[in-house]
C-alpha cells in the first residue's frame, strides 16, 4: 500500500520576541509524516519540539514570529476530495475553521489544567461537534458517550454531567482523548501525553492512544523527552536539539543505530536495569539559550566527541539509509575513527539479546 | 565522495574551506564544562533591575521621594509657621515671586457666581493694607493660615500616621499569619475564626467606634487603623507559609532539629519577604485613605494640627469660592496615593516576574 | 454544598452576636447618660432610666437591647432630631442611598468588565494602558476627591447638573454622585478583570478550546469570560465597602438625605445613639453582602458547588 503523506515540514524557522530579546526556537527542521504512522519528536526542554507541533496546530503563542518555511497538511474534507494547505499561510480564522479539532487534534501535557473547570465534561466533548459539523444536540451526546467508551470510561452516562475536578488525573486525560476524538481528526498531536500521569496510569494511557490509532487510522505525533515512550509506540523517531533536528530514523535504528552523540546521550539516560551506575555516559550542560546566533554546532560545547569544525560550521545531515538521517561530521569520511560510548554499546547488544529470546 | 551522502539541500561541501585540524576531537571534558546559561544573578539585583524598567513605578518613586522631602523641609522655608494666624490676610490666593510677572499666581482670583454667570476679578495683595510685600505660594485658608506650610505639615501627619499604622500593621499582621499557617490544626482553625470574625466588621464601623471611645488625637488615630487594618496582611502570610512549609528546604532544617520559631522567623520569612513588602506599600494608600477619610467625617486629628484629610474637609466648605484653599492638599493626596500604587505595583511585578508579563 | 452554607450562616450569625455585645459595652462607656439635659428633673430622668429599662441590671439590659436590635428598633435619636425614632429617621433614607448605591455598582460593574475585558483582548495596545491608567487612578485617587472636582466642573462652573441633590430631580440630580462612587468600582473591576481575563486566556485549558477550533465569541464567553467572572464575584465584597465608605463623605458633599450622611452628621454631633444605629446597620449589611458574595461564589463555582460530593475515579 502506498503511503499517503499528510503532514510535510520544510524549514522551518520559528523566533519568539520576549522581553528580554529575540529567541529563535526553531532554526530550519523538515519533517514528514504518513497516514496512520507515528513519529515521536524527542528532546529536552527548550529544543522546540512542542513549538514545532504548536505550529503544525496553528496555536503558536501571539509573540511568534515564523522566519521561514512551510507547514503542508494534507487532509479530506467534506466531499472526500483530498486537499492540501500550508498551515502557516492560512489566516488564523480559517484555521480555527478548517483544521483545528476537525483535521488535527490535540492532547496537552496536564490533564489537570487542559480542561475547562466551569463546563461539564459532556458539553466538552460535544462542544467541537456541534461547533463544526452544527451535529444535533442528541447525536453529539450519543457520539461522545461512545467516545467515552472508546477512551475507557466506566459509567459514561454519569460521567457526561461530572465536571473535570470531579474526575483524576488519568481519568482527565482519556476525557482530552476523548475531546481530541470526536470530529474524527486525521491527525493527533499528543504533547507530552503522559508525563504528568502516575506511572502505571502512563501505559494505558499509550496503549489506549495506540488502539485508537489503529482503529481509526490516523497519523499520531508524539513529543516526548522519555525514550521509554517512544519505544512503546513510534514508528519513526526525530531527535531535535537547540531548535534542529540532529537525527532521524526508524524506531529500530535509533536505538540500535544511533549515530548522533547527543542521541547517546539520550538512549543512555533511559532507565535499565543492567546499567551499573558507575559506567553511565552523561550529557553534561545544558541546552543554549537560543538568543544569541549560534556559530557552528550548537551541541559541540557539551559534546565529548566534538570536532574543530563544529566550532566553525553546522554539520549538515548525513543520509546513512532512506529512513535514517544524521547532523554531524562525524560521518564525514575525514573524520578520525570513534566508536560509540561503551556504556551505549553494552546496552544495545543487551537489547538486541532480549529481542532475540 | 562521502560515504554518506549530504542530505541538506542548501548545503554545499565545496565552499567551505577546511582547516587541516578540522577533522580533530576537541578533546572536551565534559567534567569541566561550566554551566554558563543559567549564570545565577543575585534576586535582589533582578528585582532592582525589572524594577527600573518600570517607568510608571520610578515615576512614582521618584514623586514619593520629592513629596517625602517637601514634607520634611516644606514647612521650614515658606517664613510662616502652620498655626500662625492672621486675620486681615484671611482667603489670599496664591501669590509667588517671580510667576506673579507674568500673570500667573499673582495674587489675583476670580469671583465667579455659580453656572458662569458674571465674574470679577480681585487682588487682595492689592486692597488689604500691607500686603503689597506679602507672598503667600498656595495662598491663605480663612483664618489667614498660610496653606503652604499646613499642606505640607499635612502631609507630614498623613504620612506619619500611615507609615507607623502600616509597619506595626506588618508586625502584628504578619506573625499572626505565620504561627497560624505553620503550626496549622486547632490552632489555625481557631485563629482563622477569630479572623473571620474580625474581618466580617467593617473597617469602618472599628474605626469609627475606637475614634469615638477615645478622644481624637494622632495615636488613636494609628491605633484604629492598626486594628483594622492587620487582616489582609495576615492572610497572605498564612498563605504563603502554607505553601513554604512542606517545601524541601523546611522539611530539612527541621530534620536537623530547627525549632519552630527559627524555622518561621528565619527560614520561611525571608522567602516571602518580598510579598509583605509589596502588600505594604499597598496598605500605606489605604491607610492615608482611611485617614483623610476621619478627617473629613470630623473624626481626625484636632485642629490647630493638620492632616492632609482635614485640610480638604475644610477646604471643602468654601471651595466653590475660593477652589485653591482645597486644591494643594488635594493633589498632594491624589498624588501620594497614586505614586503609592504605582510604587507597589512596580515592585509586585518586579517581585514576581510571571505577573510583569501579564 | 450544605455543610458550606451552615459554616458560613453560623460565623454571620456569630459575627452579628459580637458586634452587638461590642456596641452595647460601648454604650456602656460612652460619657454621660443619654439624659444628661439639665433641665430635666431627678425625677424624670429616673422615669426615663425605667421607660429605657437604665435602672435594671446589665445582663437584663443587654437581653433587652439584643431584643430590641435584632427587631431594629434603636430607640429614639437624643441630638440630631429630638427624641424623633432613628426608624423614623431612616425611613426616606434607606431608598435613597440604596438608590444611588446600586446607580453607582450597576454603572461600576459594567464600565468597568468593558474596560477589562477589553484590555485583555488587545493586551499591550492603546485601550489596555488606558484601562491600565484608569484603573491606577480610580483605586488610588479617593471618590471624594472626584465627587469635589466633579462638583466643581461639572455643576459649578459648567451648570449642567444641580450643585446638590434635589427631591424634585432625584436622577439628574444623582448622576454626579454616582459617577463619582462608581470610580472605585469601575476601577477595581476593570483592573481584577483584565487580570483574571489574561490568566484564563493564558491557560492551558483555553490552548485546548482554542485546538477544538472554536474561536470568536463563543471562545472569548463561553470559555474565557466564564472562568474570569468566577473569581470577579470575590471582589465585590470590598468594593461594597468602597461604596460604603464613600457614600458617607460623598453624600455630605452633595446634601443627598441618606444613610451615610446622617451617620457623619451623628458622628459630628455626636448622637451616639444614632451612631451606634448606623453601625450596627452598616455591619449587618455588610456581613449580609458579604454571605450573599460568599454563596453566589460557590454557586457559579462548580469546584466549589460539587465539592467532595464525587471524587472520581
Amino acid at each position: 500500500m502506498a503511503r499517503e503523506k499528510i503532514m510535510e515540514v520544510r524549514d522551518l524557522s520559528i523566533s519568539f520576541k520576549t522581553t528580554t530579546g529575540i529567541v529563535n526556537a526553531i532554526r530550519g527542521v523538515d519533517m514528514d509524516l504518513y497516514r496512520g504512522e507515528t513519529v515521536a519528536i524527542v528532546g529536552e526542554s527548550g529544543s522546540g519540539k512542542s513549538v514545532t507541533a504548536k505550529a503544525m496546530m496553528g496555536i503558536l503563542a501571539s509573540n511568534s514570529i515564523v522566519n521561514s518555511g512551510t507547514v503542508k497538511f494534507t487532509y479530506n474534507d467534506n466531499g472526500g476530495e483530498s486537499k492540501t494547505v500550508d498551515i502557516l499561510k492560512m489566516s488564523k480564522n480559517e484555521i480555527r475553521r478548517d483544521i483545528n479539532g476537525k483535521h488535527i487534534a490535540m492532547v496537552f501535557q496536564d490533564p489537570m489544567t487542559s480542561l475547562d473547570p466551569t463546563m461539564t465534561i459532556g458539553k466538552q466533548i460535544t462542544e467541537s461537534m456541534i461547533w463544526h459539523y452544527k451535529t444535533p444536540k442528541a447525536e453529539a451526546e450519543a457520539k461522545a458517550l461512545e467516545l467515552l467508551e472508546l477512551v475507557g470510561i466506566t459509567d459514561p452516562e454519569k460521567r457526561m454531567k461530572n465536571y473535570p475536578h470531579q474526575l483524576s488525573g488519568g481519568m482527565r486525560q482519556r476525557v482530552v482523548i476523548a475531546i481530541a476524538m470526536a470530529c474524527d481528526p486525521d491527525l493527533l498531536i499528543c504533547d507530552e501525553p503522559t508525563t504528568a500521569l502516575d506511572v502505571t496510569i502512563q501505559a494505558r494511557i499509550l496503549e489506549l492512544i495506540k488502539d485508537i490509532q489503529v482503529k481509526k487510522n490516523i497519523s499520531v505525533i508524539y513529543i516526548t523527552h522519555d525514550l521509554g515512550v517512544v519505544a512503546k509506540v513510534a514508528d519513526y523517531v526525530d531527535v531535535m536539539y537547540a531548535g534542529k533536528l540532529v537525527e532521524k530514523g526508524t524506531v529500530d535504528e535509533i536505538f540500535y543505530e544511533p549515530r548522533h552523540p547527543y542521541t547517546w546521550g539520550l538512549l543512555s539516560a533511559m532507565p535499565d536495569l543492567d546499567t551499573r551506575d558507575d559506567r553511565l555516559y552523561t550529557i553534561p550542560g545544558s541546552p543554549p539559550t537560543l538568543k544569541n546566533e549560534i556559530k557552528g554546532d550548537a551541541f559541540a560545547p557539551r559534546n565529548k566527541y566534538a570536532l574543530n569544525i563544529d566550532t566553525r560550521i553546522d554539520p549538515p545531515m548525513f543520509k546513512m539509509s532512506d529512513t535514517h538521517y544524521a547532523a554531524t561530521w562525524l560521518l564525514d569520511d575525514r573524520a578520525p575513527t570513534h566508536d560509540m560510548p561503551p556504556e551505549i554499546k553494552g546496552r544495545i547488544e543487551r537489547m538486541l539479546k532480549e529481542e532475540n529470546k | 565522495m562521502n560515504k554518506y551522502q549530504i542530505a541538506s539541500d542548501n548545503f554545499d561541501m565545496d565552499s567551505i574551506e577546511f582547516l587541516p585540524n578540522d577533522f580533530e576531537f576537541i578533546g572536551n571534558k565534559p567534567e569541566e564544562h561550566i554551566d554558563s546559561n543559567f549564570a545565577s544573578q543575585d534576586y535582589w539585583k533582578d528585582v532592582f533591575i525589572r524594577f527600573k524598567k518600570n517607568k510608571g513605578a520610578v515615576i512614582g518613586f521618584i514623586l514619593l521621594v520629592f513629596i517625602t522631602i517637601m514634607a520634611v523641609i516644606g514647612p521650614m522655608v515658606s517664613g510662616y509657621t502652620f498655626d500662625q494666624q492672621k486675620i486681615e490676610f484671611q482667603d489670599f490666593a496664591p501669590r509667588v515671586p517671580g510667576l506673579e510677572k507674568i500673570g500667573v499666581f499673582d495674587g489675583s482670583e476670580v469671583m465667579r457666581s455659580p453656572g458662569g454667570g458674571s465674574s470679577r476679578v480681585i487682588n487682595k495683595y492689592k486692597t488689604t493694607e500691607g500686603a503689597a510685600d506679602v507672598y503667600y505660594w498656595f495662598g491663605t485658608d480663612n483664618l489667614g493660615r498660610d496653606i503652604w506650610t499646613r499642606t505640607w505639615m499635612g502631609t507630614r501627619i498623613s504620612l506619619i500616621i500611615a507609615v507607623s499604622a502600616v509597619l506595626i500593621d506588618m508586625a502584628i499582621g504578619m506573625s499572626y499569619g505565620l504561627i497560624a499557617g505553620y503550626f496549622g490544626g486547632w490552632v489555625d482553625n481557631i485563629m482563622q475564626r477569630v479572623l473571620e470574625v474580625v474581618n466580617s466588621i467593617p473597617t469602618l464601623v472599628i474605626v469609627t467606634l475606637l475614634m469615638l471611645v477615645f478622644k481624637p488625637g494622632l495615636f488613636t488615630i494609628i491605633l484604629a487603623l492598626m486594628v483594622s487594618g492587620w487582616v489582609g496582611m495576615s492572610r497572605i502570610a498564612r498563605a504563603q507559609m502554607l505553601k513554604l512549609k512542606e517545601q524541601e528546604f523546611v522539611l530539612a532544617s527541621r530534620t536537623f532539629g530547627a525549632g519552630s520559631w527559627h524555622i518561621i522567623f528565619s527560614e520561611v520569612l525571608p522567602n516571602i519577604i518580598g510579598q509583605i513588602i509589596t502588600n505594604t506599600m499597598f496598605s500605606i494608600p489605604n491607610a492615608i485613605f482611611t485617614e483623610a477619610f476621619l478627617s473629613f467625617v470630623g473624626l481626625g486629628i484636632p485642629a490647630p494640627q493638620a492632616s492632609l484629610g482635614s485640610l480638604i474637609s475644610s477646604g471643602y466648605n468654601s471651595f466653590t469660592t475660593h477652589p485653591y484653599q482645597i486644591l494643594p492638599p488635594l493633589i498632594v493626596l491624589a498624588l501620594l496615593m497614586l505614586c503609592c500604587n504605582m510604587v507597589a505595583d512596580g515592585l509586585r511585578d518586579a517581585l514576581d516576574p510571571k505577573m510583569a508579563q501579564m | 454544598m450544605k455543610k458550606y452554607i451552615a459554616e458560613r450562616l453560623g460565623t454571620a450569625f456569630v459575627t452579628i452576636l459580637v458586634i452587638i455585645f461590642v456596641l452595647f459595652a460601648m454604650m456602656q462607656f460612652m460619657p454621660g447618660s443619654p439624659f444628661n439635659d439639665e433641665k430635666l428633673s431627678r425625677e424624670l430622668i429616673e422615669k426615663l432610666n425605667e421607660k429605657y429599662g437604665l435602672n435594671q441590671p446589665l445582663y437584663v439590659q443587654f437581653f433587652k437591647y439584643v431584643k430590641n436590635v435584632a427587631k431594629f428598633d434603636f430607640g429614639i435619636s437624643y441630638v440630631i432630631n429630638k427624641n424623633i425614632s432613628i426608624n423614623l429617621m431612616l425611613k426616606t433614607r434607606v431608598p435613597t442611598s440604596m438608590r444611588i448605591g446600586l446607580q453607582a455598582v450597576s454603572v461600576g460593574a459594567v464600565i468597568g468588565l468593558l474596560l477589562g475585558i477589553i484590555a485583555a483582548l488587545k493586551h499591550n495596545t492603546f485601550w489596555d494602558n488606558l484601562t491600565t491608567v484608569i484603573s491606577v487612578l480610580g483605586v488610588s485617587v479617593p471618590s471624594y476627591v472626584f465627587a469635589l472636582l466633579m462638583l466643581y466642573t461639572f455643576a459649578y462652573r459648567l451648570g449642567w447638573f444641580p450643585l446638590l441633590y434635589t427631591k424634585t430631580e432625584p436622577f439628574r440630580s444623582s448622576l454626579l454622585p454616582t459617577f463619582a462612587l462608581s470610580m472605585f468600582t469601575i476601577a477595581s473591576i476593570a483592573r481584577f478583570t483584565r487580570t483574571e481575563m489574561l490568566e484564563v486566556l493564558d491557560s492551558d485549558y483555553m490552548l485546548l478550546v482554542e485546538s477544538k477550533g472554536i474561536s470568536g465569541p463563543a471562545l472569548i464567553f463561553r470559555h474565557a469570560l466564564r472562568n474570569a467572572l468566577i473569581p470577579i464575584v470575590t471582589v465585590l465584597g470590598p468594593l461594597v465597602v468602597g461604596l460604603m465608605t464613600g457614600s458617607l463623605v460623598v453624600e455630605k458633599i452633595f446634601s443627598i438625605p441618606g444613610m451615610g450622611a446622617l451617620m457623619t452628621a451623628a458622628i459630628q454631633a455626636n448622637d451616639y445613639n444614632v451612631t451606634i444605629a448606623m453601625t450596627y446597620i452598616y455591619s449587618v449589611m455588610y456581613i449580609i453582602i458579604m454571605l450573599v458574595v460568599d454563596l453566589l461564589y460557590g454557586v457559579i463555582d462548580p469546584r466549589i458547588r460539587l465539592a467532595k460530593e464525587d471524587s472520581g475515579e
